[in-house]
Parts: C-alpha cells; sequence; structure tokens
C-alpha cells in the first residue's frame, strides 16, 4: 500500500509575541521556530504505521519554501521512502484551493492507494486543502478522522463530530483523508536519523515542471485573497491578574468568592 | 554486523556480584534489575533498546551502580545504550520526545520559547553579554532554574548573591541554550552534540574564562563531557565557598535553623563535591548542621536526574524516594532540608507535599539559605 501525505511547515507560534508583518498580509515570521504542522505529524505516522502493518511506500509532499526542506527530512528520518517540494515564487499567496491544485499537479504522476493529510494548519486554519485536493483529483475524502480500518480495497474510518459524537464511513480506496491529532502517537526523528536524511534527495518541482502555468497559480490562481490581517478590537470586562503565580492565585480566589462562585 | 551490547559496553567483566542492583535507588521502586540488564546484555539474551525493555527509562543516572562495581563494568552506560537504540529508531516516550523536540527547536526541553528564557530576571539589573561583547565571568542560568517558577527563584536568590560580593558577572541572556546533560542521559547523543557545538562557540566567542553554574547537571557535562572547553567550569556552591572564604561575601544575619543538607548526585558521586556546600552551610551564622544517615557517596538519589524529570516512573510500585528523603529528613528534626540542584528542589519539594510532610519541614536551595544570612 502505497501511501501520499501532505505536509506543511508552519511557524510555533504558542510562546510567541506575535506582529504583524509590515503589508499587514500576515505575522511577521523572522525569528519564529518552524515546525511540521501538528496535525500533519499526525498525518505522517499514521501513513507510517498503515505502511508497516500493509507493506508499501510512504511519499511526503509539500509546497514551500526552502526551510521546508526540513520537515521533509524530518519526515524522511522517520521512515518516508521518498520526499516532493513544490518550490517556486509562482505559488506564494496561494490560497487553499490553489494549494490543493499544485498538490494535485504533482499527485497526478504519482501511483497511491491513500493520500493523507493533517485536518488543519495551525497558521492559516482554511481546512480546506485535503477537502480540495479531493475534488481536483475526483476521489473521495474525509475530515477529522480519529480511526481507521483497512480492509481488501476498502477503509472504515472514523469522523470527530461535536459532541463526542464519531461518524463511521466506509471509503473506497484511492481516498484523501484529514487526520485529527491524537489518532496515534507521533515518533521521534533523532537528530542522527535527520543527518542522514539530509543526503537523500527532494524531487523539486516548479509550476513548469507541473504544466501549470505561472500565470494561473499562487495569489492568481486563488479564489480567495487576504485583505488584511488584523489583532481583534480590545473588548471590555477582562481583567489580567498580575504578580507571581502565589499573588496572581491569591488574587484569582478573591475575585472567585466575590463574585459567589465559590 | 551491529556491535553486540556486551562488545560495546565490555560486559564480559561482570561477575554478577549484584552491588549494582543493590546500590540502586529505583530497584526496590521500579521493575528496573540493573544485574539482570547486565546478564542478559552479557549473554546477548535480552532487549537491544529501551523499546522492548521500558524500565530501562527509569534509571536516574545516578551511578550508584557503576561507582560501585568492584570489576569496572558500566552498567549505567549500557542503560543509556539501550535508550539511545529505542532513540534512533524513534521510539522514545512521548514526553521525552517533547522534551527533545523542544531541546532542538527552543534550546530548552520545557516546551517555552527562547525568547522568554531571561523572564527570571524582568524586575533585576542582570548584566548580558551581547555578541562582540567579552565576558570573563560567565554565570550560566541553565534551563530549569530560567523556566521553572520554583527553580527561578534559585537564579534570583543567586544573582542578588553575587551583586552583594560585588562579582562582576555576565549572562548569556537568551542566546543561551541547553547544556545537554540530561539529553545525553535520555540517550539523543546526536542533538547533544549539536548543543554541545553551539555552546563551545557560544562560550568561546564571548571570552568565557570562568563559568558559574546554578546546577549540577550543567556543570559535569561543561567540565566533563565538552572535551577541551577553554574555560573553567565550577558549580555555585564551590564559587560560593571560594567568595565566604577570601571574605568578599559576608554572611551576618544569624539564621537559628537546624539544617541538613541533600547531596545531588551530579554534584556529590559524578564529581567528589562534597564538601564546599557543607563549608558554605557551615559559615551560615546560627545555623545547627546535622547530617542524614545516607550522605555524601551514599547519598540517596532524589529520583530527578538522568532524564527523569521528563520520565514518569515506568511501571512504579514503590514510594517515591525522595519521600523516603523528605521522611530521612523530618526524622532528623531539621527544619531545612537544603540542596544545591534545581531537580532535588522540585522533587524534593513535590515529596514533601505527597509524604504528607507540609509544616513540618521545609526544602530550600543552599543559594536560599546563604541570601537569609547577608
Amino acid at each position: 500500500m502505497n501511501i501520499v501525505v501532505c505536509v506543511k511547515q508552519v511557524p510555533e507560534t504558542a510562546e510567541a509575541d506575535l506582529k504583524l508583518a509590515s503589508d499587514k498580509k500576515g505575522i511577521e515570521r523572522e525569528g519564529l521556530p518552524l515546525q511540521i504542522n501538528e496535525s500533519d505529524n499526525y498525518a505522517l505516522e499514521q501513513a507510517l504505521l498503515l505502511t508497516e502493518e500493509h507493506d508499501g511506500d510512504v511519499t511526503i509532499v509539500t509546497l514551500g519554501p526552502d526551510s521546508s526542506d526540513e520537515v521533509l527530512r524530518m519526515s524522511m528520518a522517520k521512515g518516508a521512502a521518498e520526499a516532493a517540494r513544490i518550490g517556486d515564487d509562482a505559488f506564494d499567496r496561494s490560497d487553499a484551493v490553489a494549494v490543493a491544485g499544485a498538490l494535485a499537479a504533482v499527485l497526478k504522476d504519482m501511483e497511491y492507494d491513500l493520500v493523507l493529510a493533517g485536518c488543519m494548519s495551525s497558521d492559516d486554519g482554511h481546512t480546506q486543502v485535503g477537502v480540495a485536493l479531493a475534488e481536483a483529483l475526483g476521489i473521495p475524502h474525509a475530515t477529522y478522522v480519529v480511526e481507521m480500518e483497512m480492509s481488501d480495497g476498502e477503509i472504515t474510518v472514523g469522523r470527530e463530530l461535536e459532541g463526542g459524537l464519531i461518524e463511521k464511513l466506509q471509503m473506497k480506496l484511492p481516498c484523501v483523508l484529514g487526520i485529527q491529532t491524537g489518532i496515534n502517537e507521533p515518533r521521534y526523528a533523532s537528530i542522527m536519523g535527520i543527518a542522514k536524511a539530509s543526503k537523500r534527495e527532494i524531487a523539486m518541482k516548479s509550476a513548469g515542471d507541473l504544466g501549470l502555468d505561472a500565470e494561473g497559480v499562487g495569489e492568481k490562481g486563488s479564489k480567495t485573497r487576504v485583505v488584511e490581517v488584523a489583532y481583534p478590537p480590545v473588548g471590555d470586562g477582562a481583567e489580567i491578574l498580575g504578580g507571581t503565580p502565589p499573588e496572581a492565585s491569591g488574587k484569582l480566589a478573591e475575585v472567585l468568592r466575590e463574585k459567589g462562585f465559590v | 554486523m551491529a556491535v553486540s551490547l556486551q562488545e560495546r559496553f565490555e560486559l564480559l567483566g561482570c561477575i554478577q556480584c549484584g552491588r549494582c542492583t543493590a546500590g540502586c535507588p529505583v530497584a526496590l521502586r521500579t521493575y528496573l534489575n540493573i544485574r539482570k540488564v547486565v546478564y542478559e546484555g552479557l549473554t546477548g539474551t535480552g532487549p537491544k533498546d529501551a523499546k522492548g525493555r521500558p524500565e530501562a527509562w527509569n534509571c536516574t543516572t545516578c551511578s550508584n551502580c557503576t561507582d560501585r562495581c568492584p570489576k569496572g563494568v558500566k552498567p549505567m552506560e549500557l542503560l543509556i545504550g539501550l535508550r539511545s537504540a529505542a532513540i534512533e529508531k524513534g521510539k522514545a516516550l512521548p514526553t521525552v520526545r517533547d522534551a527533545l523536540e523542544s531541546t532542538f527547536k527552543h534550546g530548552n526541553p520545557w516546551g517555552r520559547g527562547r525568547e522568554k528564557r531571561m523572564e527570571w530576571a524582568d524586575e533585576l539589573d542582570v548584566p548580558v553579554v551581547a555578541e562582540g561583547e567579552t565576558a570573563p565571568l560567565l554565570f550560566y542560568v541553565g534551563c530549569t532554574p530560567a523556566y521553572d517558577p520554583r527553580a527561578q527563584e534559585v537564579a534570583k536568590t543567586l544573582v542578588k548573591i553575587l551583586a552583594a560580593a560585588g562579582v562582576d558577572y555576565s549572562t548569556l541572556g537568551t542566546a543561551e541554550a541547553c547544556c545537554g546533560n540530561e539529553i545525553k542521559r535520555l540517550g539523543e547523543e546526536g542533538l547533544f552534540e549539536l548543543l554541545v557545538e553551539g555552546n563551545r562557540e557560544l562560550f568561546a566567542d564571548r571570552g568565557a574564562e570562568l563559568i558559574v553554574t546554578s546546577s549540577p547537571h550543567c556543570m559535569n557535562t561543561f567540565k566533563n563531557e565538552y572535551g577541551e572547553l577553554g574555560s573553567d567550569v565550577v558549580h555555585y556552591s564551590q564559587f560560593l565557598a571560594k567568595l565566604l572564604k577570601d571574605g568578599s561575601l559576608k554572611l551576618t544575619t544569624a539564621v537559628d535553623k537546624t539544617v541538613t543538607y541533600h547531596d545531588p548526585c551530579f554534584l556529590g558521586k559524578h564529581n567528589d563535591i562534597y564538601d564546599e556546600p557543607r563549608e558554605v552551610i557551615e559559615r551560615v551564622p546560627g545555623v545547627t548542621f546535622i547530617e542524614l544517615d545516607r550522605s555524601r557517596e551514599r547519598a540517596l538519589c532524589c529520583e530527578g536526574g538522568g532524564g527523569r524529570m521528563w520520565v514518569e516512573a515506568v511501571e512504579e510500585r514503590g514510594e517515591r524516594v525522595a519521600e523516603i528523603r523528605v521522611r530521612d529528613a523530618v526524622a532528623l528534626g531539621a527544619d531545612y532540608l537544603v540542596t544545591a540542584c534545581p531537580f532535588c528542589l522540585m522533587t524534593l519539594e513535590d515529596a514533601v507535599k505527597t509524604s504528607g510532610n507540609e509544616g513540618k519541614i521545609e526544602i530550600i536551595d543552599l543559594a536560599e539559605l546563604v541570601v537569609m544570612a547577608l
């Protein structure tokens, strides 16, 4: 069973003091640590587990700048057999549908039984790439996948719905699955393993290689365009309790008592 | 063909005397039987990595087994080797994986941002050596005192003491990165090498002649595992002992307390530094110092070393070793159990709470005892 996993490198922002980029079209990425998008990491692990059980190879595909090679090398260190990167400035400012179009152009020459992607990227949060990719490839898709079971030529997946409900779907292969975090426990890529993987080849793809017109991809090939990114307006009613942890917890206890919550 | 565990760790010397297991602090608390691990390594009958032998994650690398082996076998190194083999296969425990990934991304195992590394010093006047400047005396804070709220108090206290003694020092600010001591012991040799390379370059660039660390763990690896560093490295307890001896630091306020001392493994067993912390304690006016029965070379490990800050004991069966340690100190009638390591401080303080000894004893750092006497 051959599996393609679509991944994306994203900035880690949990601890960062975010600033808007000067063009106000996004955040300032300079100085932020970069990593594999969280749910993509689970998608990669799921693919590795499936190929370990059912044989076959995992191929990793990404669209992004040179730095994205780190994610591909880490994936190969974990066990991916091959990696491809769409690295062409023509794809800058692609929206989810345009990214899916570029990925579909890479996948059209590949043989695969299954395509996995993270269900959502932590930076743009569109949750659309997997779905749009399936549409472009003309194959079925499911999102927020938290369970899966393989049988002859078919796969049964569990989708996470609201309120703890799981929707079970039986799907024909090949299909695209958007993988939710928590479906497995991603393995570690050792530094030694990443160093070894850095000698492996990454197949580079430009718009021309993919038979795409550079004028029809990127922002021009997108259905949406970012007008501006802004901070939400500051509202009323919130109070930040400062001080050391013991001081802050003391103040919080006081507030809770005052308001009659305890 | 891969080298066998027997060859790699020179296990043929083992005579199965059992001194390793007898001295192991986690032998009673977990199912780690180091004598058995060595035997199965020797005969090639046991698992070849910590995935197949998860109890290998329980080792605190206190070094009792290695120090006590009459034949010079290094059982502790074997356990680290089993961890390494698991890491190479990607089979790290999830908490270990997160600590390692964080160290690679942010330069610390605590999952905290690099730019937050100096937040502990926000309200203080702490000098930072910038790129292009030199700092002959470097105070290396360490990840845990930089980020952990309890251990941050030690970093804050130490800079107060340095200021009181008029010491001209600098820190590396947010350029400081993990020393790698715990990373090496978790078995991630590649990441350790990366840290060594970065830190050596940083120390040389900043012209460090003497590095004073707050943690014995950082001191251990800088001193013993970084090769020719070009800087002397001491633990702060050694540095304070010297400041007290030469008169630059004067302690004038009496601290009328009964005090005992817990030897951190990486200060004592790994580096034979037993006297200086005691010298510092005895120079604090008013203090009555009493020794724990198991002290110095016989000191009981707190269970916080060897990466155990990121590993809950696998298949635990007995009480935490730190709880035994706290009970011993309470029985001794000590007001303060003093230690000189951020990991010991945290594990012992937790053990005071979990063993129901709150209000009976306080765990404080040696620096905190000193600052009381200023």
